[in-house]
């Protein structure tokens, strides 16, 4: 039996009994395929390469990264739960020393479920890469820096709300440009809250890139970035629906791009999002990224359907995507020479008003949100949240303070202060609901 | 009414091949079976056949036989292993057993383990003989580590069994040319998928009987098996081809033999599975026929044991080392992917058995965390004239145990515990203890290692099935010492089986026909599916086929099949499911069928044995 170069966990979850609803595409089908090309393969042969089963992610887990609205049982599943609990599990190998790389090829996936939490949206309900952070932190040490990749074909709008603010995680987000598809956002504007500007980094790419410009934007953007940063563990959230067959999306990436794409970012986590092209991209994109993990050779791997010109990408969109490297390559490099005042106001707090809309359950949810501006820690947050249930017509409002890792004692008594506030509210009708989430507290 | 595929393969050929897995016949006016309902399934143990029975191990260095009438063991008989002729010990206690039974008149059924599969590969022997692979996209063919090299020819089946490359029949021609140039006369051929379609193997097939007559032996991968694992199908038919001209030798002089023994009315081979196969079909599959004897093991415990139908962990303690494996109410555990030998990771259908390093010759060591056992041998016991202390030394000091010298066991204890600081008496106790909690330790791991196997569905992972045992069954000549003293440390009973010099052999007579076929049906595509029995046909529409229909199909195919490898109509009617999926195929947002897929198994089961 051959030997992987690299030692890979495989924390495989198809979840071959539950479907948001039969003809949805994020149904049992989904892995069928994956599962017969990689047990076909004879790849859980190889030695170096160990399949486990999943855990089950619990309610504390999930909410040292949301505020779920009314709670956790409500909006996530059973089958939630494992998936979180399997996307932990593959952290814990890596980090207990039990895999060298592992990767997370479970559904449902999470990218997009935001901090706040009323239904799902973008077929995602909690965060798995949110609540693996939360639990590495919790686990192995606040203190951990971790860059978070993710090359979904959909912005990750949910990953980047829950870290939008926060020093220690790094998140670069490779997405198919936000005004030719779901959740339209992620333009390169969005680069971080107060505390953490510069470490969103949004990568917008025109329809009909293919491998050659990710790879270019590999190289010449995220090496060097994450090479600068100096991350303790990447993650890589990796949405496998920039392939030229995906149904939803525009993009022309192959098995063979991806592979080469995880070879050269070497990730230490690797966590499935989306992909809904599952008999014609699915097995051949996992299972080179799975030989890429071990270190074997995935020169071999190729669609059916596979022609020479299926990644080619016209020379406007190469041009495009040149300009966006080159305007990113900028941003970072002057990144701490930003003008916070000028981006966030001189003022104790920086206020944003959101509407966000939950495709998925149909919720509309209208956000405002205040970061304490604070000069010895990221800052509290305060946030009200009011969504309207379209299917049942029932509406929630909601209070949520949040009190950030390593938050200073003034902030940790102002958010004190500001939960008395919004109890008062909630005793005198104004607020169905109110919630303090305090990571290292509950820890 | 369902019809062969004609565009794929010709029917004839699907059928008629001469090395089919069961050699069944297209019956098609009755495809359309009454369901039977799994759960009627009867457990534990089933009646004895009429005939008696003789059961032959053949081990590395002795022929254990037992002659079994009505449910009572009549006579044993042991005699050396002669290794250059596997018949010359079968003929030996056969007879042997026979003269020590008295006088037995009536036809009787044989049932033999042999080692000859298992040595031919473990020792590398067998015909030259060449893989010729289809692999299509994906692993490198040389990234399998199969420890031989395969002739790659174009060609690619997908995971539903459509063609998505035709087969290079030039490199085929050019493969079959040049290895029938060099004298090579078997043949194993094996595509990627081609349990989901074998029609680039049957081509092949095909090219090979007409043009070159030289190939004696032809294993088509997906007759092997029905489950998913290209490296392992390749594996299985590579040294399947190879042992298949030996193993019809040894088949045809067993014959001889029974020809000049007028009493055998039948004879079975055992398998790795625990169960049997007929003699005749071991030709075809003599991979089967691995690892037999741990096999054979197993059965005899569950021949033997008081109450074999719950959840136990059986534990066979021996001088090396020690088995342990499984039962759930009273079924043994099989091996999740197939049995493994000499390097080889298979597809052959094996129980599950975990050997660890701890026996009664085992080396025993100290140092500051206390006293260890194994995995190293020391050779001969103290007490039986070696130098070392063991764990027997430790067992015949405290009395435990009447083996060889007493005396020169606490001798041995001595020069071991002087340097320690402790008395003889107090060394061998912890000797002892020390085996006890790791012998607990290794069964602990063994339930936590089954638990831990994945799962692919939310129920399974929320509502495991208890596999827990309720009692330790040991056996092996230091089982009475160690197992209390383990069962203790789990607080479980146990029970240990009678000392038995030909326990294999009994479980071998204990045995019978098993079998499993693997359905897979795509609705979508309409094509029905059961590669081990080589049928491949066109489903009637979507509609009309369901759950129910699969379900009916598999267990009636199941049951044909055990017929054919000679179940009786008791065994043959035990069929049950035991693995099945069922998925919707949606395509743009509307489904446009279902694909199920369905492992019907007779599972293997103990006839129940009495001690005379």
């Amino acid at each position: 039996m051959n030997t992987a170069t690299c030692r890979v966990g495989l924390v495989f979850f198809p979840a071959f009994d539950w479907a948001i609803s039969p003809d949805h595409p994020e149904r049992e089908e989904r892995l069928l395929y994956t599962r017969d090309q990689i047990a076909e393969e004879g790849l859980l042969d190889i030695s170096g390469i160990e399949e486990y089963r999943p855990l089950i992610a619990a309610d504390a887990d999930i909410e040292r990264a949301h505020v779920c609205v009314p709670t956790v049982n409500s909006v996530a599943t059973q089958s939630h739960r494992i998936a979180a609990g399997g996307t932990m599990l593959a952290a814990d190998l890596v980090l207990q020393g039990r895999a060298d790389r592992s990767f997370a090829l479970l559904r449902p996936p999470g990218h997009h479920a935001m901090r706040i939490v009323h239904g799902s949206r973008g077929f995602c309900n909690i965060n798995n890469e949110a609540i693996m952070v939360e639990h590495i932190r919790s686990v192995y040490g606040a203190d951990r820096r971790i860059a978070i990749v993710d090359t979904d074909a959909h912005h990750a709008d949910g990953t980047q709300d829950i870290f939008y603010n926060d020093p220690g995680v790094l998140h670069i987000s490779v997405h198919q440009d936000g005004r030719t598809l779901y959740p339209g956002t992620g333009s390169i504007d969005e680069r971080g809250g107060p505390a953490a500007y510069g470490l969103t980094v949004n990568i917008p790419l025109p329809p009909g890139t293919g491998d050659p410009g990710m790879l270019y934007v590999m190289e010449h953007l995220v090496m060097p970035i994450l090479h600068d940063w100096q991350p303790d563990l990447i993650v890589n959230a990796a949405g496998q629906d920039n392939h030229y067959t995906d149904p939803l999306t525009n993009m022309n990436f192959t098995a063979q791009g991806y592979a080469r794409l995880t070879q050269m970012l070497a990730p230490d986590v690797v966590v499935l999002e989306g992909g809904y092209s599952i008999e014609g991209a699915l097995p051949y994109v996992n299972l080179g990224i799975l030989l890429a993990l071990a270190g074997l050779d995935y020169s071999a791997v190729r669609e059916p359907d596979w022609r020479p010109d299926s990644a080619t990408q016209p020379q406007a969109v190469t041009d495009a995507i040149a300009r966006t490297v080159a305007a990113l390559q900028g941003l970072w490099a002057t990144r701490r020479e930003a003008d916070l005042e000028a981006i966030f106001g001189a003022r104790q707090f920086f206020q944003r008003r959101r509407d966000i809309y939950y495709d998925t359950d149909n919720i509309m949810e209208r956000q405002s949100e205040q970061i304490r501006l604070c000069n010895t820690c990221s800052g509290w947050r305060s946030i009200r949240s009011e969504a309207l249930h379209a299917f049942s017509g029932r509406a929630v409002r909601i209070g949520a303070v949040i009190i950030p890792r390593r938050a200073c004692r003034q902030c940790r008594l102002d958010a004190q202060g500001e939960f008395e506030q919004l109890s008062a509210l909630r005793r005198a009708g104004r607020l169905n609901l109110t919630y303090l989430q305090d990571v290292e507290a509950d820890s | 009414m369902y019809l062969p595929i004609r565009d794929d393969v010709d029917a004839p050929k699907l059928y008629g091949s001469r090395r089919g897995r069961f050699h069944l016949q297209p019956q098609q006016e009755d495809f359309i079976h009454p369901v039977v309902n799994p759960d009627t399934d009867a457990r534990g143990v089933i009646t004895l056949t009429s005939l008696p029975v003789l059961g032959i191990d053949v081990g590395g260095t002795n022929t254990d036989a037992a002659l079994i009438i009505d449910g009572q063991v009549v006579g044993t008989a042991k005699v050396r292993t002669d290794p250059g002729s596997l018949i010359h010990s079968t003929a030996a206690a056969f007879a042997e057993a026979l003269r020590a039974a008295g006088h037995v008149s009536s036809p009787l059924e044989l049932h033999l383990s042999t080692t000859l599969s298992t040595n031919a590969i473990v020792e590398g022997r067998g015909d030259p003989t060449l893989a010729l692979a289809v692999p299509g996209p994906g692993m490198r063919i040389e990234d399998l580590g199969l420890g031989f090299s395969a002739w790659q020819a174009g060609g690619a089946i997908d995971h539903r069994g459509r063609e998505t490359a035709p087969l290079d029949v030039e490199s085929v021609r050019d493969a079959l040319s040049s290895a029938a140039d060099s004298g090579i006369v078997a043949l194993a051929v094996v595509g990627k998928f081609s349990h989901r379609n074998p029609a680039h193997e049957l081509q092949i097939e095909q090219a090979a009987l007409e043009g070159y007559p030289q190939f004696a032996s032809i294993t088509l991968g997906h007759r092997m098996s029905g489950r998913a694992n290209f490296a392992r199908r390749l594996a299985t038919a590579y040294l399947n081809a190879r042992i298949q001209r030996r193993q019809s030798e040894f088949v045809k002089m067993l014959e001889q033999l029974m020809l000049s023994e007028h009493r055998v009315a039948q004879a079975f081979l055992l398998k790795a599975d625990g169960g049997t196969m007929r003699l005749s079909e071991s030709m075809h599959r003599p991979i089967e026929s691995i690892l037999s004897g741990p096999a054979a093991s197993t059965m005899g415990a569950l021949a033997l044991a008081a109450d074999p139908g719950v959840n136990a962990a059986v534990i066979d303690i021996g001088g090396t080392t020690t088995d342990i494996s499984v039962l759930v109410n009273g079924d043994p555990v099989f091996d999740r992917h197939g049995a493994v030998i000499a390097g080889h990771a298979t597809l052959v259908p094996a129980l599950f058995a975990r050997s660890i390093g701890l026996g009664g010759d085992s080396e025993v060591r100290c140092d500051q965390s206390g006293v260890h056992i194994g995995p190293c041998s020391a050779g001969t016991p103290a007490a039986l004239g070696g130098n070392a202390v063991t764990p027997t030394d430790a067992a015949a000091a405290l009395g435990l145990a009447q083996i060889g010298s007493r005396t020169r066991a606490i001798r041995a204890l001595a020069d071991f515990a002087g340097p320690i600081g402790l008395s003889p008496m107090a060394a061998a106790e912890r000797i002892v203890s020390a085996f006890a909690a790791q012998l607990a330790a290794e069964v602990e791991a063994v339930y936590i290692s089954l638990e831990s196997a994945p799962v692919y569905t939310v129920s399974e992972m929320l509502t495991s099935p208890n596999i827990r045992p309720v009692r330790l069954i040991g056996l092996g000549a230091p089982a009475p010492v160690f197992v209390p003293r383990a069962a203790a440390l789990m607080g479980l009973p146990f029970e240990l089986l009678p000392f038995h010099a030909a326990a294999n052999a009994i479980g071998a007579a204990a045995s019978r026909p098993t079998t499993s076929i693997t359905l897979h049906a795509d609705t979508a595509l309409g094509i029905l599916t059961i590669p081990e029995a080589g049928y491949r046909a066109q489903l009637p529409s979507r509609q009309d086929f369901g759950l129910r229909q699969a379900r009916a199909e598999a267990l009636t195919w199941a049951e044909r099949a055990a017929r054919s490898l000679g179940a009786d109509a008791d065994a043959a009617h035990d069929v049950s499911i035991v693995e099945e999926e069922s998925f919707n195929v949606v395509r743009g947002f509307h489904t446009v069928g279902r694909i199920f897929s369905i492992k019907a198994q007779v599972r293997p089961k103990a006839r129940r044995v009495d001690e005379a």
